[in-house]
C-alpha cells in the first residue's frame, strides 16, 4: 500500500493528461472512428511525457526549483510571458472542461441535470484546494481514479478477437476518413499526452512533497508507473469503442456514450465502477489544472506558492486558483459544451509546449544546477528527438485544425 | 530604473556604433542584509552581438550538451561579452531627443569587454 501511495503523484498527473474529461471523450471518438490505428500515437506520447516529466522531476528534486521558475529564469521575461499566456489558456480551458466533466459524470450517477452540478463541483474543488493536504488529495483522487481500470477489464470481458484487434494497431488511415483528419487526431492525442500543465503539476508536486536528490528513485517510479498506466487506460477506452461502437456505426459526441461498451461487457456493476472512476478522474484533473494555474502564475511572478504553506502565506497563489474556478463556472454558465472547449486548447498547447520543454532540457544538462545528475547521452538523444517531434507537432497543429475544422 | 528598462535594450558605443543587445543582467549579492538575503547590486550587462533572444544560461558555463542545441545557441550568440556597470555612460530616457525609439544603453569610450563565463 505504501508503495502504491508513493506513486499517487504520478498517477494523478497521468490522469490529468490521458484521462481528463476531454480525453475520455476524445479516446472514445478515436476508437469509434479510427479503431486502434492511432494507438501508436498514445505510445509515442507516453514515452514523450515520461522523458519530459522525468527531467522536470529530476530538476525539481535536485535543484528544488519547479518548472516555471526554470522557464522564467532561462527564457527571460518576454518569451516566458508568451509561454505563460499560452499555458494559462490551455490550463484554464482544461479546467473549464473538468468542472463541466465532473458535473456530467454526476449527472450520469444521479440523473440531475449537469448544469445544476456545476456550482457544486466548483465549490467542492475549491474546498479541497483550500483545506485538504497535498498528500491526502493526491492519494484519494489517484486511488479512486484507478477505478477506470474498469475499461481495461471491459475489453477482456468483451472477448475480442485479439488477432484482429492487434492487426488494427498498424498505423493506417481508415477508408472512410481522410488523411488530414487522421493526422489532426494524431496531434490531438499526442498533445493530450504531453500537456504543459502535467509537468508544472508534477514538478511542483515534487517540491510540495519535499523531494531532494535522495528521492530521485521515487520520481522515476512515479513517471514509470503513472504515465504508462494512463496510456494503457487511454488505449483501453479506444479499444472498447472500437469493439462496440465502431461496428454499430455509433458516432461518439457525449460522455454518456463511454458507458455503452462497459454496460455491454460488465453490466450495471462495472458501469458503477466506471462512473466512480470518471468522477475521480475529472475531479483529479480539475485539481491538477487549478493548481497548475496557481503554480505557473506564482512561479513566473515570484509569489510564494504551494499547498505546504497556509493559504494566508500564499494568498496570491490561492487567489489565482479561485479566479480560475470563477472563470470556469462563468464559462460553463453560458451553456457551452464542456467537452468542445478542450478542442481549442490544442492550439495554445502547440505554442506553450516547445517553450516549456526546451528550458527543462537545457537545465537538465547544467551541472551548476544538477551536479552529477546531469542527463546522460542516451537521455539527451531521446530528449532531442522528442524536441523535434514536439516542434513539428506544434507547427502542424494549427493548419490541420483549420483545414479539418477541428476534426469534423 | 527597473530591470526591464535594460533587458533587450540596444547597446551603443560612445560614437554611436551598435555592438549588440542586453540579453541578461549580472547581479551580485554583496549589499547590506535585507530580510534573509544581501541586497543585490548590478554588476554588469551581458551583451550579445547578433540577437536579443535568450542564451538560455549557456553564457555562464562551458556546457556543450545537449547536442545540437548547445552548439547552435553558442554559434548564434558568439562574441557575447560582459560589460561592467561602471562602463555604462548613460541610459537615455525613452523621450531622449538623441535616441528616439526603443531603449538604448550607451557605453563609455574605452570600455572593457569581459568574458561572460562565470568562473568558480
Amino acid at each position: 500500500m505504501k508503495r502504491l501511495l508513493a506513486v499517487a503523484l504520478g498517477i494523478l498527473t497521468a490522469i490529468g493528461g490521458f484521462l481528463d474529461a476531454g480525453d475520455l471523450v476524445t479516446n472514445a471518438v478515436v476508437g469509434s472512428r479510427f479503431g486502434m490505428s492511432l494507438a501508436w500515437v498514445v505510445g509515442a506520447g507516453v514515452i514523450g511525457i515520461c522523458v519530459f516529466a522525468h527531467m522536470s522531476g529530476k530538476v525539481a528534486a535536485v535543484s528544488g526549483r519547479a518548472t516555471f521558475e526554470i522557464i522564467r529564469e532561462r527564457l527571460g521575461p518576454r518569451a516566458a510571458g508568451l509561454n505563460l499566456a499560452a499555458s494559462l489558456a490551455v490550463t484554464v480551458l482544461t479546467l473549464v472542461a473538468e468542472v463541466g466533466g465532473i458535473a456530467l459524470a454526476l449527472q450520469l450517477a444521479s440523473s440531475v441535470d449537469h448544469r445544476l452540478w456545476v456550482p457544486v463541483a466548483a465549490l467542492a474543488v475549491w474546498l479541497v484546494l483550500w483545506r485538504v493536504k497535498f498528500e491526502i488529495m493526491e492519494n484519494v483522487t489517484g486511488l479512486l481514479g484507478l477505478a477506470l481500470v474498469g475499461f481495461a477489464v471491459a475489453v477482456f470481458l468483451l472477448g475480442p478477437d485479439w488477432g484482429e484487434l492487434a492487426a488494427q494497431l498498424a498505423p493506417q488511415v481508415p477508408v472512410e476518413e481522410d488523411a488530414g483528419t487522421y493526422w489532426y487526431y494524431a496531434i490531438a492525442l499526442f498533445g493530450a499526452a504531453m500537456t504543459p500543465y502535467e509537468v508544472f503539476f508534477f514538478s511542483s508536486g515534487g517540491v510540495e512533497e519535499g523531494w531532494t536528490a535522495k528521492d530521485l528513485a521515487t520520481s522515476r517510479l512515479n513517471v514509470l508507473v503513472g504515465f504508462p498506466l494512463g496510456g494503457l487506460l487511454s488505449v483501453s477506452i479506444a479499444a472498447c469503442a472500437a469493439l462496440v461502437l465502431m461496428p454499430a456505426g455509433i458516432q461518439v459526441d457525449a460522455m454518456s456514450q463511454l458507458t455503452l461498451p462497459v454496460a455491454q461487457a460488465g453490466g450495471t456493476l462495472l458501469v458503477a465502477v466506471i462512473i466512480v472512476g470518471i468522477v475521480a478522474a475529472t475531479f483529479g484533473a480539475a485539481l491538477e489544472t487549478a493548481l497548475s494555474t496557481g503554480y505557473s502564475l506564482s512561479q513566473y511572478l515570484g509569489w510564494s506558492w504551494g499547498k505546504f504553506r497556509r493559504p494566508a502565506q500564499a494568498a496570491r497563489f490561492h487567489l489565482a486558483m479561485i479566479l480560475a474556478l470563477v472563470v470556469a463556472v462563468a464559462v460553463l454558465a453560458t451553456n457551452v459544451d464542456p467537452i468542445a472547449v478542450t478542442e481549442y486548447s490544442v492550439v495554445f498547447s502547440a505554442v506553450a509546449l516547445p517553450l516549456t520543454y526546451l528550458p527543462i532540457l537545457v537545465v537538465a544538462n547544467d551541472p551548476e544546477y544538477m551536479g552529477d545528475q546531469v542527463n546522460g547521452r542516451a537521455m539527451n538523444a531521446v530528449a532531442t528527438v522528442y524536441l523535434v517531434i514536439i516542434v513539428v507537432a506544434a507547427v502542424a497543429a494549427i493548419p490541420l485544425m483549420i483545414a479539418t475544422e477541428a476534426g469534423g | 530604473m527597473i530591470a526591464s528598462d535594460l533587458l533587450d535594450a540596444r547597446v551603443l558605443e560612445a560614437d554611436g556604433q551598435a555592438v549588440g543587445w542586453v540579453v541578461d543582467l549580472r547581479l551580485v549579492l554583496d549589499g547590506t542584509t535585507d530580510g534573509i538575503l544581501a541586497r543585490p547590486r548590478l554588476h554588469g550587462l551581458v551583451v550579445s552581438p547578433r540577437t536579443r533572444t535568450s542564451f538560455l544560461g549557456f553564457e555562464r558555463s562551458d556546457v556543450r550538451s545537449p547536442w545540437p542545441i548547445a552548439p547552435l545557441l553558442r554559434r548564434w550568440h558568439r562574441g557575447t561579452f560582459l560589460v561592467h556597470w561602471p562602463d555604462v555612460a548613460r541610459v537615455p530616457e525613452p523621450d531622449d531627443a538623441d535616441h528616439p525609439g526603443p531603449a538604448v544603453v550607451v557605453l563609455r569610450p574605452g570600455y572593457l569587454r569581459y568574458d561572460a563565463t562565470l568562473h568558480r
